[in-house]
C-alpha cells in the first residue's frame, strides 16, 4: 500500500507522515518512508536525521559525473547498488528514502529512466510506503514514483490550505494518478466552526474525511526543542487520533490482501 | 596479448566441497518477482562482500572439454559454519562453454548473475564485478537453505534456462579470505581491465547493430539518437553497451536495435540502416544522417546535449562549448543561445550537439578533420578530455584564457600555426579538406609581423594553392548565421577606411559601421 501524504506547506503533513510511519512500523518492518518534499524534513520529524547519508538526488548527480568512466559496467546495477547501500536508510523498524535535491542542468532522461525502474522494483516489496510529498506532486508528474494507492491531503483552517487541497485533487485527475481514494485530514483545528467548514468542504469536493485533528501545543514545543514529533505523549488526543488513522489504513491493507 | 583463460588453481590445505548434477528441489522460491527485494540488516543471516569484505564475480569462457557441467566447488566455510550477523568474503566464478560462447560474451553473461541471483527468494545481490554485496535472509535459512552450493546450482540452472547458448556451466564459490583476495588481484582485476580496454578499441565497423534512443522524444519529437561504439548519445549517458543491454531486456523500449545495413560513407559514417531508421522515427523529416560529420547531414540535436559545436566561418574552424560555461564563446554566443537554435531534434548545419564522451571517439567528426578542425573550447572542457586530443594539435586549440573574441582567435591560430590556417588534412584518409585562409584582409597584413618562423607543418609543405576557386566548406550557403559578429574595423586615425576582401562569399543581413571610441590601439 502506497500512501502519499500531501498538502500546502505548513499544514503539518510531515508530522502526520512521520506519525503514520511510526505507528505502522510498530506492527511491521515492511515499511518504507519517503521524503519527497525538498521543503520539509521527514527525517527530522522522525528523529533520524543523523542516519541519513545520501539522498537520491546526490546519487543522481554522482551518476551524471561518473558515467563516462564506467566502461562496460552496468549503469543500472551501479545506481541500484548506490541506492540500496547509501540512500536507503535502515532505521530500527522501517526504511527511509530521501529524494533530495531536484535535478541540476543537463539531461536527466536516462538517469531518471533507470531510477524509475529501480524504485519500481524496490517499492513492490514493502507492505507500506508512506510518502511525504509536496503539493505539486512533482515526483508523480515526473513518474520517478509511478503511483500511489491512496493520497491523504492535509489542510489546516486556512482558506489557502483548502484551496491547495482542491488543486491537488484536480492535479491528480490531470495526471491520471488513479488513486483508489483521496482522503482529507483537517489539522490544527481550534474551533467548531472551522471543523464544520472542513467537513462541508470534504463533502462538496468528494474527499473522504479521515479525521479533524486539534491543535496540539506539545508539537510546537517539541519542534522548538528540536525533538522529533514521534515523542508526542501517548496520552495526547492528537497522538491517539493519528494512531487511529494509521489503524484505519492498516485495515484497508488487510482488506486488499 | 589477451589474458589466458584457464581454471583457477585450488591451493593445498583449503577446505573444499564438491557437488555435481542438478538439484532436485530448492528450499526457496525462484522468480523475477523477488528482484529488488531488500534484506534489512536485522533480517539478515549473513552477508558477503560489501563494504567490509572482499568479493567479486567473474565469468570465464573456456573450451567445452574443460568445463564440467553443473559442478560446484565451494572453497572455504559454508553457511552452516557461519555466524549469524557476520560478513564474509565471497567470490563467484563461473566457467562457461558452448559453440557460441566467446571471450567477448563474458561480460554479457556476467552481468546476468545479478538478475538471476535476485530471482532467489531471501537472497539479495547488489552491484557488480569487485563491488558485489550479498545478503542472505534469516527467513531463507529457516526455510531450509543450508549451503551456498544450493545457491550456485540455482544460478547455474537459471543461466542454462535463460541463455540456452550456454551448453556447459561450472561454478567455483570461495569464502576463503586469502584466496578471494589473491584471485581478485591476480585474475579478476586484470580481466576487468582488459575488457574495458577492449571497449575503447571497439569501432563502428566491429558490430552489426547500433542502438537508438528515443527517451528524449517527449521534448524533441523528431530527434533520433543513434548510439554506436564510436558515438555515445548526445546527453552523454548512453554508450553502445548500455544500448545493447537495454535492447536485450526490452526490445521495444526506448533503446532499440538499429541494423547498420550497408555502409554508404565510411568516413562520414553513413549507413543505409541508420538512414531508414532516421526517416521512420523522425516522421520523414530527415532522410540521411552521418554519424561522424559536422557539415553534411549531421546527427540531429535533441536539446539534451552536453556540448555544442559551432562553426566559425571567419577562421574556418569549429569551436565547442559545454553546458556549464556561461560566458559567450568567441562567436559572441552563449551555450544556451546556440542550444536554443539547434535543439528540438533539428539537423542544423553549422551546429552540432554531442556528449562529452564523443570527444574520446576515434571517429570524432572525422569527416571534417576532427581535432585538426577544432580551434576553441573552454578550459574546463579541454582539461576534462585533454588526453584524447592528439598531441600535435593540443596546444593549438585556444581556450577563453587565450582568446575572447574572433579577432584574438585569429591571431592565436596564426601564431600557433593551427592547421585551419594552412588547410586541414583529415587524418582518416589524408585528404586536404580545407584550403586554409585566403588573402588576408589588409588590416591584418598591417598589424601582423611576418609569420613566426614556420613550424614544421604536419602537412607536406605544398605551396598555397591558387586562390582562384573559392573553396568554401561544403554547404556554406545554407549556413544560418545567427548573428553576424561585429566587424571590428581598426580605429583608423583618419576617415579613410580601406577594406579589401578577395575570394569571399559573405551573406550579411545588416552592417553597422560606427566610429569606435578611441582605444589604445596602434
Amino acid at each position: 500500500m502506497i500512501v502519499a501524504v500531501t498538502g500546502k506547506g505548513g499544514t503539518g503533513k510531515t508530522i502526520i507522515a512521520a506519525l503514520l510511519t511510526h505507528f505502522i512500523s510498530q506492527k511491521t518492518n515492511s515499511i518504507l518512508a519517503v521524503d519527497a518534499d525538498p521543503d520539509s524534513n521527514l527525517p527530522d520529524a522522525l528523529g533520524v536525521t543523523k542516519l541519513i547519508r545520501k539522498t537520491l538526488g546526490d546519487i543522481r548527480e554522482l551518476f551524471q559525473v561518473s558515467r563516462d568512466e564506467m566502461g562496460t559496467m552496468n549503469k543500472e546495477q551501479w545506481l541500484e547498488g548506490k541506492i540500496y547501500s547509501e540512500v536507503i536508510c535502515e532505521c530500527d523498524n522501517y526504511d527511509l528514502l530521501v529524494m533530495g535535491r531536484p535535478e541540476g542542468e543537463g539531461c536527466y532522461c536516462y538517469a531518471n529512466s533507470i531510477l524509475r525502474g529501480v524504485l519500481r522494483k524496490l517499492m513492490r516489496h514493502y507492505d507500506y510506503i508512506i510518502i511525504d510529498c509536496e503539493a505539486g506532486l512533482e515526483h508523480f508528474s515526473r513518474k520517478t514514483i509511478e503511483k500511489a494507492d491512496y493520497t491523504i491531503v492535509v489542510t489546516d483552517m486556512s482558506k489557502k490550505g483548502l484551496s491547495t487541497a482542491k488543486r491537488i485533487k484536480e492535479l491528480s485527475g490531470e495526471l491520471n494518478l488513479n488513486f483508489k481514494d483521496i482522503f482529507l485530514i483537517g489539522n490544527k483545528v481550534t474551533n467548531k466552526e472551522a471543523e464544520t467548514l472542513i467537513r462541508r468542504f470534504a463533502e462538496e469536493n468528494k474527499f473522504k474525511l479521515l479525521d479533524v485533528l486539534p491543535y496540539d501545543e506539545n508539537i510546537a514545543e517539541l519542534d522548538l526543542r528540536g525533538e522529533p514529533v514521534i515523542k508526542l505523549p501517548e496520552s495526547s488526543e492528537y497522538y491517539k487520533k493519528v494512531k487511529n488513522i494509521a489503524e484505519k489504513l492498516m485495515e484497508l491493507q488487510v482488506k486488499v490482501m | 596479448m589477451a589474458i589466458e583463460r584457464k581454471k583457477i588453481e585450488i591451493p593445498e590445505g583449503v577446505k573444499v566441497k564438491v557437488s555435481v548434477g542438478e538439484e532436485k528441489e530448492y528450499p526457496f522460491d525462484i522468480s523475477p518477482m523477488y528482484e529488488g527485494e531488500r534484506i534489512r540488516k536485522g533480517d539478515m543471516f549473513v552477508e558477503f562482500g560489501g563494504p567490509s569484505q572482499p568479493g567479486f564475480e567473474l565469468v570465464i569462457a573456456l573450451p567445452k572439454d574443460q568445463v564440467e557441467d553443473m559442478k560446484v566447488t565451494l572453497i572455504g566455510s559454508d553457511l552452516d559454519e557461519m555466524q549469524e550477523g557476520q560478513a564474509y568474503p565471497y567470490a563467484m566464478i563461473y566457467y562457461v562453454a558452448g559453440d557460441m560462447v566467446e571471450t567477448d560474451l563474458e561480460p554479457v553473461i556476467e552481468r546476468r548473475n545479478h538478475d538471476f541471483q535476485n530471482y532467489i527468494e531471501g537472497y539479495m545481490h547488489l552491484n557488480q564485478r569487485y563491488d558485489i554485496w550479498i545478503r542472505i535472509g534469516k527467513g531463507a535459512v529457516k526455510k531450509g537453505l543450508k549451503s551456498l552450493i544450493q545457491i550456485a546450482k540455482a544460478t547455474m540452472m537459471l543461466y542454462k534456462n535463460e541463455l540456452p547458448f550456454i551448453e556447459k556451466i561450472e561454478a567455483v564459490y570461495i569464502t576463503d579470505k586469502n584466496l578471494v583476495e589473491k584471485l581478485l588481484n591476480e585474475i579478476a582485476m586484470p580481466i576487468y581491465e582488459e575488457r574495458d580496454k577492449r571497449v575503447e578499441m571497439l569501432s563502428d565497423e566491429d558490430v552489426e547493430e547500433f542502438y537508438s534512443c528515443t527517451l528524449c522524444q517527449s521534448f524533441a519529437p523528431t530527434n533520433v539518437c543513434i548510439v554506436s561504439p564510436d558515438r555515445p548519445s548526445l546527453c552523454g549517458a548512453i554508450t553502445w553497451f548500455d544500448g545493447r543491454a537495454a535492447a536485450r531486456v526490452d526490445p521495444e523500449g526506448p533503446n532499440r536495435a538499429v541494423p547498420k545495413g550497408e555502409c554508404i560513407d565510411p568516413i562520414g559514417g553513413e549507413y543505409t540502416g541508420v538512414n531508414e531508421f532516421a526517416k521512420e522515427e523522425s516522421g520523414g523529416e530527415y532522410e540521411r544522417v552521418k554519424l561522424h560529420s559536422f557539415f553534411e547531414y549531421p546527427h540531429t540535436s535533441c536539446g539534451c546535449f552536453e556540448v555544442i559545436g559551432f562553426y566559425m566561418p571567419e577562421v574556418d574552424g569549429i569551436g565547442w562549448v559545454h553546458r556549464g560555461y556561461a560566458e559567450p564563446a568567441p562567436n559572441g554566443l552563449t551555450f544556451s543561445t546556440m542550444a536554443g537554435q539547434t535543439g528540438g531534434g533539428k539537423q542544423v548545419v553549422g551546429f552540432l550537439g554531442v556528449g562529452i564522451a564523443y570527444f574520446r571517439s576515434k571517429k570524432f567528426i572525422q569527416a571534417d578533420g576532427g581535432w585538426y578542425r577544432t580551434v576553441w573550447m573552454p578550459k574546463e572542457l579541454k582539461k576534462r578530455i585533454e588526453k584524447y586530443i592528439p598531441e600535435d594539435v593540443r596546444d593549438k586549440i585556444a581556450t577563453e584564457e587565450d582568446v575572447k573574441t574572433l579577432d584574438e582567435l585569429k591571431e592565436f591560430l596564426k601564431r600557433v600555426n593551427h592547421p585551419v590556417v594552412t588547410g586541414v588534412i583529415r587524418p582518416v584518409d589524408g585528404k586536404k579538406i580545407t584550403e586554409g585562409w585566403k588573402e588576408e584582409v589588409v588590416k591584418e597584413v598591417v598589424e601582423e609581423a611576418p609569420p613566426a618562423p614556420a613550424e614544421a607543418a604536419p602537412a607536406p609543405a605544398q605551396p598555397q594553392p591558387m586562390p582562384m576557386i573559392p573553396m568554401m566548406p561544403m554547404q556554406m550557403p545554407q549556413l544560418q548565421l545567427l548573428q553576424i559578429p561585429q566587424i571590428q574595423l581598426p580605429s583608423a586615425p583618419a576617415a579613410g577606411i580601406k577594406l579589401i576582401i578577395k575570394d569571399a562569399k559573405i551573406i550579411i543581413d545588416k552592417v553597422v559601421v560606427r566610429k569606435e571610441e578611441k582605444k589604445g590601439g596602434k
